[in-house]
């Protein structure tokens, strides 16, 4: 076959190019490790407090990417998973279960209640699903004042545990950061595998098609209750973080306005990214606290503004920023960057696509 | 072949990354708690002998930030006019200037101990004023354990105050919710005659504390509860709680609702059905600009409510000095950090003044000297207070400020003492 | 048998009768044809098939009337639905589009064999593989399109519309790997095309629709020889 050396030769260069971007990775992968492992050791209780904190939001961001970047369903009710695990946590801690298994527990209740808001909701599309999530922090708000045997009402429960064991010699803000961290990066990866894997692969095809998905053998219905009780299940992970290192919960933990703060984050970090959610939850700690230097009076404003800016500027979110700069980079080296294949095929498809998907006539 | 060499980069990147990262940050990190400034082992962080640093978290933006702006403006107010006149005197016979830093926690507990651990950080000396119960209470248990004064602080909780020996680094400023209804009772029980009263509360630890206040004061007078109602701070509207209270017909409506359109909500609809009782309304609900007058609260017999500072605004005080030391020092600094009036903005002032006795009593420059100094003021009348209403931090169990004047809505704009 | 067998299918969308007893059938191994100008029902009747359009009449598929049942289950079945415009994953990539295809199956070696099959047939395809389907051009996702439904392991593949939008050399390259396919692969299919030339590079018979009804049915071979099937579907 004529084609035959070309192929191999290209085939030797992916495979090349391939090895090096994996080590890349690898190197990549244990700086960060070593970063992580370093770094509470080094620096302040408030710096560590904030790294801690990116860990908490991280979890709940990505349990709030999985449902809305991976799968396309909009959910504005994760704070309420992460009160409900905060609350879970501080009940389980007060009256001295295990760590482990409060834990478990605080993962597997906002679950199955995620699950159950899932079953009835998903049947829904849109407008209807966002308002039913939308309900959750407005009804679990009142709840959790009014129960207040279990909640503490409005003053909230302060925990204090998580102490840093004497055997460690670490401070407590250490031991909490290695706690969370540890936590974070387990559902991290854990999240990770399952995006890219075949789970990862119905999430997508629903998203894109649901018609689609029904032809693939890929049940709309089943493939979003399962993203939903995903998503809970870390948003209640991230309330026994939450209570780790803020040793206090109250009924302002749940409430909408973090819903929709933990959204904004995921948009600006990078819709349907791994990397893309860390990034988003550095910025949901982050920018309040830099905005507060810049001036107290104005943080919302300025944080408002940086939002804008970074929808602006990088639509796809943080993530996309290296991709961006390579192809500003390309663009002022060649005038005219080399376009994709443009065929005139293309063209229609282009054009055609979006009506073509989704009303088939006869 | 390739495999290893690149194994070894790879190895070789992240040792060399981990190395710099060390020495960037250095080996170890400072193991006492104070940050900055903690260098001199006889005075706490925070306090050199011209200067002294205090901080405060308060929501700045979302729902709250109109009172939360307050509780900063009246204090920066009184310490940089202070500042200008040339400093504190404290009991060490030293003066110093006050560095005021603030931050916005958007009453978001978990900001609020982020800004907690960040003015730890930078090296404050104490934490003064904050507002809100929730953020407060997220970051006591910090303050005790790094023991930082978390002082004066603008809630009506009682968990900041009623146990002082158990948080020993804690004080709470203004009146206790359980204070204001046990000053309507007072009222009442005062009268001695038979009187009826509907209680309307939110339904939560918030209405209850002001329920049993109010309980507590009228136990064993002739005053009856004869309706009560609650509601949820979500509820849109509370007509059908105030219908069912109105066909109680009695004398008094104790109407202890915290958010300002359901509270005109119910000054509206009790007129309507002809049910016109005198009422009470907690401090936070009974602005006349917001809810009297839009409520129509002149129909009323009469509209109480607890007081314990001068209206700045109000011209009965225009020639008060205090208030023309607030109305100026307001406009040159506050007015910068908060746009419009609350009663916190004039408390916040007044908190000033407490804080400045504090330094003065206190003679070692040390976070101890300053909590025993604090601990110990009583008998102060501080700027804005009304007449009468004193500051005594010497109580183990209440707020600095334990009671209240109840007075009257003049129909206007405006609140009269209390007839008879 | 047959393998799929319809007869007298009817079918609407609302009140708006589509299809008006529809029926023909589809030998083991076989391919055929769907002719008919626009609105004769060509799409309808592969919907009707794959179960996203509610019909009356009988379905007959591997001797079992599957009339009734949803899109999922008759994918279970073996029915891969190549619908018009395409319908390839545009955040995912070429080979994860694949193994969407596979979602059904768990023979994870022969998945990867399967992939590796496709790839050769489609080498447009093995140059972009670890592109977004969003980034081909309209050519490569047609392909991709038709790639992922083998790879569901199909009995019949329903093709609709395959050369729509492309330009002609690339339908024709469309075209021949889904006569390698039907050869290679001894997948059985029902072609739904406009351009009869290409319909007549892959059937055996065909059946000419005209409003919702049956108007003709012939092999390739007597369909190409009449008048006026060529007047009306082959340009002359």
């Amino acid at each position: 076959m004529a084609t035959t050396p070309t192929s191999t030769a290209r085939a030797a260069s992916t495979s090349r190019s391939g090895s090096t971007s994996r080590w890349r990775g690898i190197a990549f992968v244990g700086v960060l490790a070593v970063a992580l492992v370093v770094a509470p050791l080094v620096s302040s209780p408030y710096v560590n407090y904030q790294l801690s904190s990116i860990a908490v939001f991280a979890v709940a961001i990505l349990g709030l990417n999985i449902v809305m970047g991976y799968t396309g369903q909009v959910s504005l009710g994760q704070s309420a998973f992460l009160g409900l695990g905060a609350y879970i946590a501080a009940y389980g801690i007060l009256h001295g279960w295990p760590g482990p298994l409060t834990l478990l527990l605080c993962a597997v209740v906002p679950a199955v209640v995620g699950m159950l808001v899932a079953l009835a909701a998903a049947r829904l599309r849109g407008l209807a699903l966002a308002m039913i999530t939308l309900a959750l922090p407005i009804v679990g708000v009142p709840l959790a004042r009014r129960f207040d045997d279990f909640t503490g009402g409005s003053q909230g429960q302060v925990v204090s545990w998580l102490r840093a064991p004497e055997s460690t010699g670490l401070a407590n803000d250490q031991w909490r950061y290695y706690v969370v961290v540890l936590i974070a990066v387990v559902a991290f990866v854990l999240a990770r595998n399952l995006v890219r894997g075949r789970i990862g692969r119905s999430f997508a095809i629903v998203k894109e098609n649901e018609a689609v998905a029904l032809s693939m053998g890929v049940s709309p219905y089943r493939t979003k209750v399962l993203a939903f009780t995903i998503a809970s299940l870390l948003g209640g992970v991230s309330g026994f973080m939450y209570l780790a290192i803020v040793q206090y919960t109250s009924p302002e933990t749940l409430v909408f306005a973090t819903s929709i703060n933990l959204v904004a984050a995921m948009v600006i970090g990078g819709s349907a990214s791994i990397i893309g959610t860390a990034l988003g939850a550095v910025y949901y700690v982050l920018v309040p606290v830099l905005a507060g230097q810049v001036n107290s009076s104005r943080t919302a404003l300025i944080s408002g503004a940086v939002l804008l800016a970074v929808l602006f500027l990088l639509p796809a979110g943080l993530v996309s920023l290296p991709r961006r700069l390579a192809r500003l980079r390309s663009s002022t080296r060649r005038p005219h960057p080399s376009a994709p294949p443009t065929t005139s095929d293309e063209a229609t498809h282009r054009a055609s696509a979006p009506s073509a998907t989704t009303d088939q006539h006869s | 072949m390739t495999k290893t060499r690149n194994a070894a980069r790879a190895s070789g990147v992240i040792a060399t990354v981990s190395i710099a990262a060390l020495l960037v940050s250095g080996c170890t990190r400072d193991s006492s708690s104070g940050g900055p400034g903690a260098d001199d082992s006889a005075s706490s962080p925070g306090i050199t002998d011209d200067s002294i640093s205090i901080g405060i978290s308060s929501p700045l933006s979302g729902p709250t930030a109109g009172p939360g702006s307050c509780t900063i403006a009246g204090l920066d107010s009184y310490i940089e006019a202070k500042n200008a006149a040339g400093g504190f005197e404290f009991g060490d016979g030293k003066t110093r200037q006050v560095d005021f830093t603030y931050l916005d926690d958007v009453y978001d507990p978990a900001k609020a101990v982020s800004n907690f651990r960040q003015l730890i950080n930078d090296g404050i000396f104490a934490y003064v004023g904050a507002l809100g119960t929730p953020t407060n209470a997220a970051v006591m248990p910090i303050a005790e354990e790094e023991e930082v004064p978390q002082v004066l602080l603008t809630t009506g909780a009682r968990t900041f105050s009623s146990d002082q020996d158990a948080h020993p680094w804690t004080t709470g400023f203004v009146p206790t919710y359980a204070t204001e209804g046990r000053a309507f009772g007072e009222l009442l029980a005062k009268e001695g005659k038979p009187v009826t009263v509907a209680t309307l509360a939110q339904n939560d630890d918030f209405g209850q504390s002001y329920l049993d206040g109010f309980n507590e004061a009228i136990e064993g007078s002739q005053v009856e509860v004869v309706a009560d109602a609650t509601y949820e701070p979500t509820d849109t509207t509370l007509d059908a709680q105030v219908t069912e209270l109105a066909s109680s017909k009695a004398d008094v409506l104790l109407s202890a609702v915290s958010v300002t359109p359901l509270q005109v909500g119910v000054l509206t609809k009790a007129q309507s059905l002809g049910w016109l009782p005198r009422i009470f309304l907690p401090s936070n609900t009974s602005t006349p600009g917001t809810i009297l007058q839009p409520g129509g609260a002149a129909a009323y017999p009469a509209v109480y409510t607890p007081s314990f500072s001068k209206n700045p605004n109000s011209p009965a005080f225009a020639n008060d000095e205090d208030v023309k030391a607030y109305n100026d020092a307001f406009q040159k600094y506050g007015s910068k950090i908060a746009t419009t009036y609350t009663p916190h903005c004039a408390w916040s002032y007044a908190e000033g003044a407490v804080l400045d006795e504090a330094f003065q009593g206190m003679e070692e420059p040390t976070r101890e000297s300053f909590m025993d100094s604090m601990k110990s003021i009583s008998g102060f009348q501080a700027p804005l207070l009304l007449d009468g209403i004193t500051v005594d931090t010497t109580t183990k169990d209440d707020a600095a400020i334990s009671t209240v004047q109840l007075v009257q809505y003049d129909g206007q704009a405006g609140f009269k003492p209390v007839a008879g | 048998m047959s393998l799929l067998e319809l007869e007298d299918v009817t079918a609407s969308y609302g009140h708006a009768q589509v299809l008006h007893g529809i029926s023909f059938s589809l030998p083991e191994n076989g391919a055929t044809g769907l002719l008919g100008a626009n609105g004769a029902g060509k799409t309808t009747t592969l919907r009707a098939i794959s179960g996203t359009v509610r019909t009356t009449g009988r379905i007959l598929f591997e001797g079992r009337d599957i009339s009734g049942l949803g899109p999922d289950r008759t994918a279970h079945l073996g029915i891969a639905h190549v619908p018009e415009g395409r319908g390839t994953i545009g955040q995912l990539s070429v080979r994860e589009n694949l193994l969407v295809g596979a979602y059904q199956r768990r023979d994870r070696k022969q998945i990867a064999t399967d992939v590796d099959y496709v790839l050769d047939l489609f080498p447009n395809l093995q140059e972009r593989v670890k592109s977004n389907a969003a980034a081909l051009s309209g050519g490569e996702q047609q392909m991709l399109a038709v790639a992922r439904a083998f790879m569901a392991k199909p009995r019949v593949i329903l093709l609709d519309e395959a050369s729509l939008g492309l330009a002609p050399s690339t339908a024709r390259r469309v075209y021949d790997a889904i006569v390698r396919l039907r050869h290679e692969a001894q997948v059985s299919m029902v072609v739904v095309e406009q351009n009869a030339n290409l319909a007549f590079s892959v059937v055996d018979d065909a059946t000419v629709l005209e409003t919702g009804r049956v108007a003709l049915h012939g092999s390739r071979d007597e369909l190409m020889g009449m008048d006026a099937v060529r007047r009306a579907y082959l340009g002359g």
